[in-house]
């Protein structure tokens, strides 16, 4: 003899099943003590349940309005690490990608640079002095002036031995020999 | 090999073609109608202009051939050269002191001179040279004296008069003998002296560092009969920058003074002396009566190193010394020290020699003892 299963009887005690079911079911329970008891026991378990009805009464809606916005918040964290994780495995090769895009921006800037200087040499740059000022000084071919980048320089190109000396009023002294004429020449420079 | 030999060959031939020759009015040689030198002639020999970026280079290499059309011996030359487009605040100025041209006499003067300006720049002469001064055997001056150059051409023909009547006094005590022994001393002197680098800033400091920021005092250093002494004095001292000296001076002499200039000698920390530089006073607003004291004073700030080949270090100043150098009379006549006290302070071996010693010493170096005898008996 073939028994209903557990789900059959189970609808059976709470009247859920379909008419042909049903009556093959009563007729199998008519002659079966053992599924009889097993169908008691799904009662009584009904019968359990009717009485958690008398629970106090719960919001279903609220409960329902709290549970999507936990599923809402479940699925923005998610995003937010799904969105994470790939800029992490790829981190590596977008460093590498700027430093590639710096160094080709590095290497035409210094092409241009290159280009210009040879096909026309940068001005000889003014000393950070003369942004201060006016200054005066020795160089290694003579005295020198600098005013807000422009020069003005007296020199002594045919001698080796030149005595300078500063004057406080804002001068600048070369004397030398000139090897040509072997006179004396004394080069002088004032700042006012 | 040839290929770079020809890299090089375009490399300077392009080097070459980019300089040019200055035009002719680049230099402007203004001498007033009553002078009593003759501009005969000016050669711009090796002077060219090149194109560095955005500025241009000027080199001028003048030669200018000027007659003695007085009846004096011409002593000393100043020329002012001004280069106002280039340079506002600041001109120039070529002296050649310790000549000897008799009248209806030439005598060359050579001007080099550098400009670094912007291209964009207007036309006319860049640089006009007029003449400052010419001083006379007899002391006596022509010209605007624009530079105060009647001062120091007056001071450096009495320096000049000064060591060569000591040079002739060793010739006719000691013989050929003594005067070679001095003029090695001379030479070997000049060439141990220290010297410093030294850079001046007009007006405001060179460095903006306050650090270690104090007044230091002068020592300074008497000399038998000057006519002006030293009373005290101050400067400002920052690590290697000295600024705005002020000295205290007083008249001493019966005459009336024009202008002084105290020599500035600074002291590193091992006790080694360096000439700094000179403080000078004139114009109008210094008179000194006889008896009188003032100041001298001057808005300036120099930054001193090691020179280059000593490692050019900052020097820092341990102490200053000072000396009255020069004194200008009204009358026009100079007082300088002599040389035995110059000897006795042991300042030979620090200051530079004067014009004149420096010409002879040239002489001696290249022609030998007698050409130098033979040019001290001249005059």
């Amino acid at each position: 003899m073939t028994h209903p299963n557990q789900s059959i009887l189970a609808l059976y005690a709470g009247r859920d099943l379909g008419w042909f079911t049903r009556r093959r079911t009563e007729r199998h329970l008519s002659r079966c003590r053992e599924c009889r008891d097993e169908l008691q026991a799904f009662a009584a378990a009904r019968d359990n349940l009717v009485a958690l009805g008398d629970l106090p009464a719960i919001s279903w809606n609220r409960l329902a309005i709290e549970m999507k916005a936990n599923i809402r918040l479940g699925l923005a964290a998610g995003e937010c690490v799904g969105a994470a994780r790939p800029a992490n495995r790829f981190a590596p090769f977008a460093m590498l990608s700027n430093a590639r895009a710096l160094a080709a921006c590095a290497s035409v800037m210094a092409l241009v640079t290159a280009g210009l200087v040879l096909q026309r040499p940068t001005p000889i740059a003014p000393p950070a002095m003369a942004r201060q000022g006016s200054v005066l000084r020795a160089t290694a071919n003579g005295i020198e002036l600098n005013q807000d980048g422009q020069t003005l320089s007296l020199l002594q190109p045919r001698s080796h031995d030149v005595a300078y000396s500063a004057g406080a009023q804002g001068s600048m002294q070369a004397g030398y020999v000139d090897s040509d004429t072997g006179n004396v020449t004394i080069n002088n420079l004032y700042v006012q | 090999m040839s290929s770079k030999f020809a890299i090089l060959f375009v490399a300077a031939a392009t080097a070459l073609c980019a300089q040019e020759t200055p035009p002719n009015n680049s230099v402007k040689i203004n001498l007033p109608q009553d002078s009593p030198l003759t501009l005969i002639s000016t050669d711009l020999g090796d002077s060219h202009v090149s194109q560095r970026g955005s500025a241009v280079v000027l080199d001028l290499d003048v030669a200018l051939t000027l007659h003695n059309s007085s009846p004096n011996r011409v002593r000393g030359v100043t020329l002012l050269v001004a280069a106002q487009e280039v340079t506002p605040g600041g001109k120039a100025s070529v002296s050649v002191p310790s000549l000897d041209v008799a009248p209806n006499q030439n005598f060359p003067v050579r001007i080099n001179l550098r400009l670094l300006r912007p291209a964009q720049m207007g036309g006319g002469p860049l640089v006009q040279v007029n003449l400052d001064g010419v001083l006379f055997q007899d002391y006596s001056f022509y010209g605007p004296n624009r530079l105060d150059s009647r001062r120091t051409m007056t001071a450096w023909e009495m320096e000049a008069q000064r060591d060569r009547k000591y040079f002739k006094s060793v010739l006719a005590a000691r013989g050929m003998e003594g005067l070679k022994q001095v003029m090695l001393e001379s030479l070997n002197r000049q060439a141990e002296r220290p010297r410093l680098d030294v850079q001046v800033s007009r007006g405001r400091a060179v460095t903006s560092a306050a650090v270690g920021d104090h007044s230091a005092r002068f020592a300074f250093l008497r000399f038998p009969g000057e006519p002006v002494e030293p009373v005290e004095g101050w400067a400002e001292i920052a690590g290697n920058e000295a600024r705005n000296p002020r000295i205290d001076v007083r008249n001493v002499s019966s005459k009336q003074v024009r202008s002084v200039e105290i020599d500035w000698i600074v002291t590193d920390r091992q006790g080694k002396q360096y000439v700094a530089g000179s403080v000078p006073a004139s114009g109008p607003e210094f008179n000194l009566k006889a008896g009188a004291t003032s100041r001298v004073l001057q808005d300036t700030a120099l930054r001193l190193s090691r020179l280059p080949n000593d490692g050019g270090a900052p020097l820092s100043i341990a102490g200053m010394t000072g000396f009255v150098g020069q004194v200008e009379f009204a009358d026009g006549k100079v007082w300088i020290p002599n040389r035995e006290s110059l000897a006795n302070a042991q300042l030979l071996g620090i200051l530079e020699a004067s014009p004149e010693e420096q010409r002879l010493m040239d002489l001696y170096r290249k022609k030998g003892p007698k050409a130098l005898a033979d040019e001290l008996g001249k005059f």
